[in-house]
């Protein structure tokens, strides 16, 4: 029995590591404008429903399956897209407002609004004449 | 319920792409490039399979809209262009942005390719959804494999 449940869990291990292996890097841009950081991910066939995005521990996890339908009996002759999704993590700092962090995606393109704290905003000072 | 995009890895050690890229960095390629080829995995990245009826290419394209992309044949080279512009700022003059990471391609691309011989351009077809382009290409009818009747003797 104890064997079993090993047994069980190093497969899970395994595939997890599999699945690791197997997510392609979305290639990103981040710039901070308005008050917040902005994140644009390039995630090719990814829709709405096979996104997943989370925030734990202050770490920003991205992860998206490639919806591709390919019919049945398709020989590869040539591919540079090798893997079925993509996966990206980031850690973010104290000053973004988890909470608030907005998403879209459209037309494979991810794009994500992260809003600074109110208190860790960029203040203008003012120049007072003596 | 998706078709298996891991059917395209048929390399010897998956996963090795940065790997061989640093290499193809160091030692360029020691044959004959054709002129006009790009590095592999350039902006758009490109799938290509075959089927008994048609060639099924997969351009990667996020992004783009339909009308900003452009796909031709010729002589079996298919050539994929267009322009991926970066998006502006809401409020261009009161906005200042700073990037920390620039990553995806931005700007004019074009990419081609050598294709089997035997399409028909004519028949052919392109769908796009999520940022992938699907063209399809079907074969001319006599180059399909045909089935052969054993008869017995």
């Amino acid at each position: 029995m104890k064997e079993v449940a090993k047994q069980a869990a190093s497969r899970e291990v395994a595939e997890q590591r599999e699945r690791h292996r197997e997510a392609m890097l979305p290639a990103v841009d981040i710039f901070e404008e308005d008050n917040a950081l902005h994140l644009v991910a390039d995630m090719p066939g990814v829709q709405r429903d096979t996104l997943t995005l989370e925030v734990n521990d202050n770490v920003l996890t991205l992860e998206g399956e490639v919806a591709l339908a390919m019919p049945e009996g398709l020989t590869p002759l040539y591919a540079e897209v090798r893997a079925q999704r993509f996966a990206r993590r980031f850690t973010l700092s104290h000053e973004i407002e988890v909470d608030a962090i907005q998403a879209h995606i459209d037309n494979g393109v991810l794009r994500l609004v992260l809003p600074k704290k109110e208190t860790h905003r960029r203040r203008r000072i003012d120049i007072k004449t003596a | 319920m998706f078709g298996d995009l891991r059917r395209f890895d048929t390399d010897w050690a998956p996963g090795t792409d940065w790997f061989r890229r640093l290499f193809d960095e160091m030692w360029p390629e020691p044959g004959v490039a054709d002129i006009r080829s790009v590095p592999r995995g350039s902006f758009p990245m490109i799938n290509v399979g075959r089927t008994d009826d048609a060639v099924r290419v997969y351009v990667f394209a996020p992004g783009l809209t339909p009308e900003a992309l452009d796909i031709s044949l010729q002589d079996n080279v298919l050539t994929v262009s267009g322009e991926r512009r970066e998006t502006p700022a809401e409020d261009e003059a009161s906005s200042q942005r700073s990037h920390f990471r620039r990553e995806r391609p931005q700007g004019a691309f074009s990419r081609s390719l050598a294709l089997p011989e035997g399409l028909d351009p004519d028949r052919a077809e392109a769908r796009f959804h999520d940022g992938i382009c699907e063209v399809v290409l079907p074969k001319r009818e006599e180059l399909k494999p045909r089935r052969i009747d054993i008869q017995a003797s």
